[in-house]
């Protein structure tokens, strides 16, 4: 007893010794992400990113000192996962930042835990918009950077006047189509039909039907990202319709996995693999070396993820320490330049981003039809300071 | 509205595939097999590994019905033989059992959803309207299944031993019958036709381990409805399959997902019997 005793006063003291050491300890990084569910088919992809990010600071130093260890945990796409995810992640890993592409519903149920346990957490994925917490900064596209584009091509370049809205039914996709609706109205156009299925549907016959039945001139698609995009997707080509299709959710791996059947859908996006900045090669060659033949395509939910992280460590460098209210106001002050060109996250926790009207090939590949620079993200936060 | 009418029929055709695994279990049984819900998920990782080996894509159908038919004799013996007298714990028992497949089949082929190459795609004109030729395709296969099971069941030794037992299992067994064997059977051709249906519906969407589980709730409930007959199987495919086709079509796509359950749960309370005779 005694003996153990004074074991643990030796350990106590151990302990106590060593905050010389601590400096060393390492920066963790949470990636709550689908690994399971609708985003289980980018989620991979994500997580590839991510690894070349940590594995390029680390081998420059690390972030003030200290490596970057990833703690990647399954947020099942959905809410309830995410739930476990986020209080894992904050409050048994203690990791210093949050840093993920997710689904909205799960991005929306982890934030109440992400204002409890008080770290920055910077969203990647394109989302609805106007998601708003003091620790929340997103550097991906918002409809006003992303639902433009298509409409304009469909109505001004292919003169179509009605339109099919179809998404998932949550967040993301309603607050998507909302956007595109107002936006289609505003220009004249007509909204022939606004359908939605649950987020986990893999049966799309009954909305099929409507489309037929309302024979519109184009169609626009905003499912939770990946595994219904690809059902949505098979199942409409298969019907035999005839529509222009754009696509707010797909992103060129998820294009990749469908291939012929998405050909021709119509994508806006702040990342494409053709695209031939030398950042950009560079990201890709990078990507290439270090997975070689298990390389997931790089894409549109998975670059911004790579970005963030040399954002966030752009910001701790900046703020000089990890406190987290000096690095949520240096997020908005640092920026990168990376594969998606020069980034911040300037504009109400938003970033303006170069955007790119892209139509998807037989193989899978995407051909940028158009160019935006510098697109504004609109009003998104207009309350946070 | 032709259209809507091949979505009633090939909604019921689907349906009807699905459930018809477990009618034929719960008839001989007087078990509900839970696990059903996992050898459907059996037989759509069946078809995605004909997708990774490059074979033809039809080749699943037979290659999912082999190997559903060959774990449903191996859980038979192993798991659910032993529970013959106590129903209620072999109730439980595929109920734990559909777990474990989901996580043996989430070990062997990861959590991510997936895609299995279709056998054949595109659209084909028929009735003066254009329509997915590989829904009209499951049309043809639930009828295979339908008129295979009838078959089985009226013209061979086999099928009329199965409708003794069925009938009365004591009284079958007094009269010679071997109604172990019947049980080891029908459990094995159950799960190879619950394989098979996974294989059929997995082209039109995607797997992952957790795919059985709606298609589970609903062939449930329409078993629940139909008694042990399958004609009244039939008339329920294409009544709660039509039903839900036109909730779907003409309120919404998220209300569709409700209907069989909905619909099953007030025919119930207002016919007990259901769809069958008695």
């Amino acid at each position: 007893m005694i003996r153990r005793l004074k074991r643990s006063v030796l350990a106590l003291a151990v302990c106590l010794a060593v905050p010389a050491a601590m400096a060393a300890d390492p920066v963790r990084i949470g990636i709550p992400v689908g690994l399971s569910g609708a985003n289980s088919v980018v989620a991979p992809s994500v997580v590839q990113s991510a690894e070349l990010a940590a594995e390029e600071i680390n081998a420059k130093g690390g972030i003030l000192g200290r490596p970057i260890v990833l703690e990647v945990a399954d947020d099942g796409s959905g809410a309830a996962g995410a739930q476990k995810a986020f209080d894992s992640l904050l409050f048994q890993k203690k990791v210093d930042t949050l840093i993920s592409m997710e689904t909205s519903a799960a991005r929306n149920a982890g934030l109440p835990i992400v204002s409890r346990g008080k770290k920055p957490y910077i969203y990647t994925s394109l989302y609805e918009g106007r998601s708003c917490n003091k620790y929340l900064y997103c550097n991906a596209p918002v409809p006003e950077q992303m639902v433009a584009p298509i409409v304009d091509q469909f109505m001004k370049k292919f003169g179509a006047k009605t339109f099919f809205l179809v998404g998932s039914d949550y967040a993301f996709g309603r607050g998507m189509l909302k956007f595109t609706r107002e936006y289609i109205e505003k220009n004249g156009g007509k909204v022939v039909g606004d359908e939605y299925a649950p987020m986990d549907a893999t049966d799309w016959t009954a909305i099929i039907s409507k489309m037929r039945s309302s024979a519109p001139d184009a169609i626009v698609m905003s499912t939770a990202g990946g595994a219904p995009n690809v059902t949505l997707t098979k199942q409409f080509k298969a019907a035999g319709l005839k529509a222009h299709i754009g696509n707010l959710s797909v992103d060129e791996g998820t294009a990749k996995s469908m291939g012929a059947d998405a050909e021709g859908t119509y994508i806006t996006a702040s990342y494409l693999t053709t695209l031939d900045s030398p950042k950009a090669k560079e990201f890709m060659a990078a990507m290439q070396k270090k997975f070689g033949a298990n390389l997931k395509t790089p894409n549109d939910l998975s670059v911004p993820q790579y970005d963030a992280i040399y954002l966030y460590k752009a910001a701790v460098e900046k703020a000089g320490s990890f406190d987290s209210d000096a690095i949520i106001k240096a997020l908005a002050e640092v920026s990168f330049d990376g594969p998606r060109g020069k980034v911040q996250m300037s504009k109400q926790r938003h970033a303006p981003l170069n955007m790119y009207l892209g139509q998807v090939q037989k193989d899978g590949s995407v051909k940028v039809i158009e160019t935006f620079n510098n697109v504004d993200p609109g009003e998104q936060c207009p309350n946070l300071k | 509205m032709i259209a809507t009418l091949l979505d009633i029929v090939t909604s019921a055709a689907i349906l009807y595939a699905v459930a018809a695994g477990l009618l034929i279990v719960f008839g001989v049984m007087k078990i509900i097999n839970f696990a059903h819900g996992g050898f459907l998920t059996i037989g759509g990782y069946s078809a995605l590994a004909v997708t990774k080996l490059g074979w033809n894509p039809w080749a699943s159908l037979v290659f999912a019905t082999g190997i559903g038919f060959v774990a449903g004799m191996i859980i038979e013996r192993l798991v659910v033989k032993p529970l013959y007298s106590r129903p209620l714990d072999a109730i439980l028992a595929t109920w734990g059992l559909g777990i474990i497949i989901g996580q043996l089949i989430t070990i062997a082929f990861g959590r991510e959803v997936q895609f299995v190459q279709s056998p054949m795609s595109g659209a084909i004109e028929f009735a003066g309207a254009s329509y997915s030729s590989y829904r009209l395709v499951l049309v043809l296969a639930a009828t295979v299944i339908g008129v295979g099971i009838a078959a089985l069941l009226q013209k061979t030794r086999l099928g009329l031993v199965t409708r003794a037992v069925i009938m009365n299992e004591d009284l079958a067994r007094g009269l010679g019958i071997n109604s172990g064997l019947v049980r080891f059977f029908t459990f094995s051709l159950g799960a190879a036709l619950a394989s098979l249906a996974g294989a059929l519906i997995t082209p039109l969407s995607s797997v992952d381990p957790n795919m059985g589980v709606p298609w589970l709730v609903n062939a449930f409930m329409l078993v629940l409805v139909s008694g042990v007959s399958f004609m009244s199987l039939l008339v329920a495919t294409v009544v709660f399959g039509g039903a839900q086709v036109l909730v779907s079509t003409y309120v919404s796509p998220v209300l569709g997902g409700l209907t069989i359950v909905v619909a099953a749960a007030v025919l119930m309370r207002v016919r007990p019997q259901g769809f069958s005779r008695e």
